[in-house]
């Protein structure tokens, strides 16, 4: 039985058994061009390929600006943040932060009472503490080296992004994340400790323009293998037939009364945090009535719980200790730049999320942990009267022109005497 | 370090700048490919470098030994402890917490509560593979099948030559240590033969990564999952075990011919296979012939009517080289039952025209059959324990399952099978036809770039080569 690889194979086994069993050479040859062709092949097959990946990203939008846009944004305007004549206030957080804090607002009312305020909304959706560390690193660094302080970080403790479930639910972006979100000092220490790694992080971000293999796998078998979605509730047509003609009618008059937005995802001038009601006109206000009847449905607000249930554990809450522990280092990190810091975990919807006994000891647990280390109490939002359940657009994000106001005012009304 | 990761590609490309264009002589190059070998293996885990020179080392003594001894006993006394050595470092490292757990099993079912401390050592990676090929050199010597080789570093760069020390194939001394002892440039038209195998290798293993995830949610979720999913899970996990070790011993053979380095085939499109005897000529064959020739001739082979028990025996511990685990031995024993049964079934009267025969009708059958029960042993090999298992080949054979179907059940299902057939017309173009491709320069680098642009596109977080657990 002849155990070679092709027939080419074969012929060359079979060569080279009768060689050994007489005791002659293997093909003695002193040829070294084929080594030149050989790292030659190496070399430009693999940089042709590469292209060939690079083209087919290219050609799909994958890049950090389409995967990490609004995050960027917000990182890339950090020098003219630092150079606004005004106090500073940063509120830093999840995607419950970009909804519930509205920085125009904020500043209207603060100049009001005679202060001079330009406050920012730094609320990104999907990063978990841990992307949360490295990109407050990034901010700290810039304040740091020009010397500038904020007047007030209000920084937003979220236990729906610290849980295990949200962590290995990440495992796809985190090499991606870390290239974006880390400088090169960072990549070469891990790189130090786990040379492997290391290596692969830095070809991610120099080589595969910081797409990673597991994301672009991860996106195509979303398709192919979707999270099973379980119980379903559903409205009646009418409901969903509003939902969607309210919603394209929303966004036609978003364009009419905001014709010089860049369409970018963190703009300057609110930071895609909302604009205020009162720019609003008065039928756009009474679209997004309509809107909110059609979309804050028990349904709606019953799938959205289930849904958060399976990807971010709300209800039990088993907290991942390594995000308990990034989450401390996003404090640490903003008391190198800050005057005052508060840490802050904003209002949930309870009519719809409740802890169980076993999540609210686990709770006050890592509450207890992140106080200690970094000795600033939490101030708990969550169940705040000022905040009612028809305010949110879901079972955790507050709507925009009623929660985030109603959010904004309890705000001023605790911090404004700070500032 | 993995085939498929930018560290080993980077330590190949310097690798190879040295061996081709710095180390020019044979005793420079031999002395390279040692260190090579053993930073290689080092990369994973320095600490377990001395056991594999030791071994190495001592079996290198020992073949000598063997050699000089005047007597047959006293050949027979350096081969028992080349036995010792091997399978001692086996035991020890890979099966002492196995037996420890299942004595305690045992007395515990018979009333006894012992508590007994396991060892918990880390299995270091490759060991099977090693020990195995080690022990092939004192056995050919004891046997005279060949005489024993001077040059103590050449045996041990043997030994851990790199491409394939950890997941195999399993190399016979009488075939690497020649080419060791006289290492020949590689001629272009092999090496274009070895960037074919890394490429179709590369496809392989991220196939077999893709096809983890219904195999991975089959055998995780049993019960809740619809009869066609189970099917879908057994059948992706047949797929990810064939890409992911074959993928690996495709890109050891080539790499090994981009250094001058033949390495025999390790596996012939398996699942053509048209019966279990078949199945085991064309799967890990570097195993399975290591097996016959060493265990199940040892055992007596077909000599004195105990070739069933011989061939039991042999799959049985087949098995257990694996892993130490019952579902491992629970696999070896169900290949071991099916081989004796293919071989009863083979000298009875009335199935020797259907044995015969190569009609369309009957190899499809005798082809559907053989299928069939390499998936049922696939349950064994994957499940977590036995009863898991039979709850599985349970589920498998419920008809109308209560289960609702998945999402994109039957497209998983569909792409599933296309992707196991895809891979073995591939494999079966590169065995019969591969040299045609390679004589067509620009159609045979447009496919290189074309596949390895793919496999580099895509990728799992965890994607270690299975076999190397074993």
């Amino acid at each position: 039985m002849s155990l070679s690889t092709s027939n080419f194979n074969e012929k060359k086994s079979a060569a080279g058994d009768e060689a050994l069993n007489q005791n002659i050479s293997i093909n003695p040859t002193d040829d070294k061009r084929v080594f030149i062709k050989i790292t030659l092949a190496i070399v430009l097959g693999m940089m042709a390929a590469m292209g060939l990946v690079r083209i087919l990203l290219d050609a799909n939008d994958a890049n950090k600006q389409g995967i990490l846009g609004r995050v960027l944004q917000a990182q890339a305007a950090v020098p003219q943040i630092i150079t606004e004549p005004n106090d500073l206030v940063m509120f830093y957080g999840s995607s419950m932060t970009r909804a519930g804090f509205s920085p125009r607002k904020f500043d209207r009312d603060l100049k009001a009472m005679g202060k001079d305020i330009t406050s920012f909304n730094f609320g990104f959706g999907g990063l978990n503490p841990y992307y949360q560390d490295l990109l407050s690193r990034r901010i700290a660094e810039q304040f740091v080296e020009k010397d500038r302080k904020l007047k007030l970080a209000l920084i937003e403790f979220n236990p729906f992004q610290t849980t295990q479930k949200r962590w290995s639910r990440a495992q796809f972006t985190v090499d991606s994340y870390i290239t974006m979100l880390a400088n090169d000092e960072e990549l070469w220490q891990i790189l130090t400790e786990d040379l492997s790694r290391g290596i692969h992080l830095f070809n991610i971000k120099y080589i595969r323009n910081h797409v990673s293999a597991e994301m672009v796998t991860s996106y195509y078998s979303r398709e192919l293998f979707p999270p099973q979605r379980g119980q379903r509730f559903k409205d009646d047509e009418a409901t969903v037939t509003a939902r969607r003609t309210l919603g394209r009618e929303l966004g036609k008059l978003f364009e009419q009364e905001y014709p010089d937005y860049d369409g970018s995802d963190w703009y300057y001038p609110w930071q895609g945090a909302g604009t205020i009601p009162e720019e609003r006109s008065a039928h756009t206000l009474s679209v997004f009535d309509e809107y909110y009847a059609a979309s804050q449905t028990d349904a709606q607000m019953k799938n959205d719980r289930l849904s958060r249930i399976r990807s971010a554990d709300i209800e039990e809450l088993h907290f991942e200790p390594l995000l308990v522990e990034s989450f401390i280092n996003v404090v640490k990190n903003f008391q190198r730049f800050s005057e005052q810091i508060e840490v802050v975990m904003l209002p949930k919807n309870s009519r719809y999320i409740h802890y169980t006994p076993e999540a609210k000891i686990r709770l006050a647990q890592a509450i207890k942990q992140i106080e200690q280390a970094t000795a600033i109490k939490i101030k708990n939002h969550q169940d705040i009267k000022e905040v009612t359940a028809d305010m949110y657009r879901d079972t955790t994000h507050l709507s925009r022109y009623r929660g985030d106001i109603a959010y904004t005012d309890f705000l001023l009304k605790k911090y404004a005497h700070q500032l | 370090m993995i085939f498929n990761t930018p560290i080993f590609f980077w330590f190949f490309c310097i690798f190879i700048l040295f061996y081709g264009f710095a180390f020019l002589k044979q005793t420079p190059k031999v002395y390279l490919l040692l260190v090579s070998s053993l930073v290689f293996y080092g990369a994973w885990n320095y600490s377990f470098i001395p056991l594999l020179v030791g071994s190495g080392i001592a079996d290198y003594f020992i073949a000598q030994a063997i050699a000089k001894s005047p007597s047959k006993q006293g050949k027979k006394r350096w081969l028992t402890l080349s036995l010792v050595i091997n399978l001692g470092i086996l035991a020890i490292f890979k099966y002492a917490d196995f037996a420890i757990e299942s004595v305690a099993d045992l007395l515990s079912v018979l009333g006894y509560q012992a508590s007994f401390t396991t060892l918990s050592w880390v299995l270091p990676v490759g060991i099977s593979f090693y020990t195995f090929q080690s022990l092939s050199y004192t056995i050919d010597v004891y046997r005279g099948d060949m005489k024993p080789r001077k040059g103590l570093v050449e045996f041990v760069a043997a030994l851990s030559f790199f491409p394939q020390l950890v997941a195999g194939p399993i190399l016979r001394a009488k075939h690497i240590l020649p080419q060791m002892h006289k290492i020949s440039l590689p001629k272009w038209l092999e090496a274009k033969h070895g960037f074919l195998l890394i490429t179709v290798g590369l496809i392989k293993k991220t196939g077999a990564d893709i096809l983890a995830i219904p195999a991975d949610k089959a055998f995780a979720a049993q019960e809740s999952l619809s009869t066609l999913e189970m099917w879908t899970g057994v059948l992706a996990f047949a797929g990810q075990i064939y890409g992911d070790f074959s993928g690996y011993t495709d890109m050891a053979i080539g790499l090994a011919l981009l250094l001058g380095f033949n390495i025999p085939l390790n596996f012939r499109v398996p699942y053509f296979a048209k019966s279990p005897v078949d199945f085991w000529r064309r799967w890990h064959i570097s195993l399975s012939s290591w097996l016959k020739d060493y265990l199940y001739i040892s055992l007596g082979g077909n000599r004195n009517n105990n070739r069933t028990r011989n061939v039991f025996l042999t799959m049985l511990l087949g098995g257990l080289w694996h892993g130490a685990a019952w579902t491992f031995v629970a696999w070896g024993a169900f290949h071991g039952a099916i081989i004796t049964l293919t071989h009863y079934l083979a000298n009875l009267a009335i199935f020797q025209r259907f044995n015969r025969s190569n009609t369309l009708w009957v190899s499809g059958l005798k082809w559907a059959i053989t299928f069939y029960l390499i998936l049922i042993g696939w349950v064994f090999f994957r499940a977590t324990d036995i009863q898991s298992a039979f709850t599985i080949i349970g589920n498998l054979h419920t008809i109308g399952s209560a289960s609702e179907l998945g999402i994109n059940a039957w497209t998983i299902f569909t792409l599933t099978t296309v992707w196991i057939l895809l891979v073995h017309v591939m494999d079966y173009f590169v065995i019969k036809s591969a040299d045609k491709l390679e004589q067509k320069n620009w159609q045979f680098w447009l496919v290189i770039i074309i596949g390895q642009a793919l496999c580099l596109l895509i990728g799992e977080p965890s994607n270690e080569f299975i076999y190397f657990q074993f």
